[in-house]
């Protein structure tokens, strides 16, 4: 299992137990796991690292279900569609770009 | 170089200002200064790369020059999720697509505002990478850093947004709700 489909499942896991949990260790794991979330999610991390990442997802619920929704807000940012620039705007817009060059 | 970039600058320049209008004027912008610079640019980064490169200066600038416009160092520790969980963003588990998802109007208001909170220099750094599809190093480029430094601003605007979305409440039930609909 590749580690992106690792830390898919991870995901999948805390979907079956969405309650969230009381944290039960000290908050220093949990800020040095959230520092890596994005090199986790981006496939960055060596695999000894990517281990160590999964091992506290596993015992801390609450950054279990803080990753998925990381991963899910990039993959909302990765879809969202901006409006394309319609023909007639376009060519009004390349007409106003010619006119302030001419006044240049 | 109008035909072949204006929508994709268009698009970028959307996603970095949100509205219609300030996206046209720096478009606009864009291409008077890429104009003026021709004779300057030496074809060393891709064409695309140097017009990507004009307009985030323009919209730093732009955004340095209005007043109130959030300019602050994100921490990490900010960040750090609470002990009870603030987590309702659950699409994934509805099976719901991106796509589907970016159908409720409620969600999509929520992304844009969240990406348009942003301090402007985690805001260019999140739409070329996350948005625009450019690598790590595309980003470096245009921005003027190295990796290191793009892939820690891209980490801490990931989780600006994600606090964001998640504070709105934007939760699946609303969200199949609409999809039902």
């Amino acid at each position: 299992m590749s580690r992106r489909e690792n830390s898919r499942q991870v995901a999948k896991n805390h979907v079956t137990r969405n309650t969230p949990q009381r944290h039960r260790h000290s908050k220093a794991g949990c800020v040095k796991i959230l520092q890596r979330l994005s090199a986790y999610l981006d496939d960055e991390l060596t695999a000894d690292v990517c281990k160590e990442v999964r091992a506290h997802m596993g015992a801390c619920p609450t950054c279990e279900i803080f990753l998925d929704s990381l991963r899910q807000t990039i993959s909302l940012c990765r879809h969202f569609e901006a409006s394309p620039l319609s023909p007639s705007k376009k060519l009004q817009l390349r007409r106003e770009i010619q006119k302030a060059i001419s006044r240049a | 170089m109008y035909h072949d970039n204006a929508d994709r600058m268009y698009r970028f320049a959307q996603r970095l200002c949100g509205e219609e209008e300030d996206a046209r004027d720096l478009v606009q912008e864009t291409f008077l200064n890429a104009y003026r610079g021709l004779p300057q640019f030496r074809g060393d980064a891709q064409f695309s790369t140097w017009l990507y490169r004009i307009a985030s200066r323009l919209c730093l600038a732009m955004r340095r020059r209005r007043k109130g416009e959030p300019e602050h160092e994100l921490s990490i520790e900010q960040f750090i999720p609470t002990s009870d969980g603030e987590l309702h963003l659950q699409i994934a588990a509805d099976g719901l697509t991106p796509e589907q998802a970016l159908a409720n109007k409620q969600l999509r208001r929520a992304l844009r505002h969240a990406i348009q909170e942003l301090p402007a220099k985690y805001r260019l750094v999140l739409v070329l990478r996350d948005m625009e599809g450019l690598s790590a190093k595309e980003v470096g480029t245009v921005m003027g850093l190295n990796e290191r430094a793009v892939k820690s601003r891209l980490h801490r605007a990931r989780l600006f947004v994600r606090r964001e979305l998640t504070a709105r409440g934007i939760g699946a039930a609303s969200l199949s709700a609409e999809k039902d609909a």
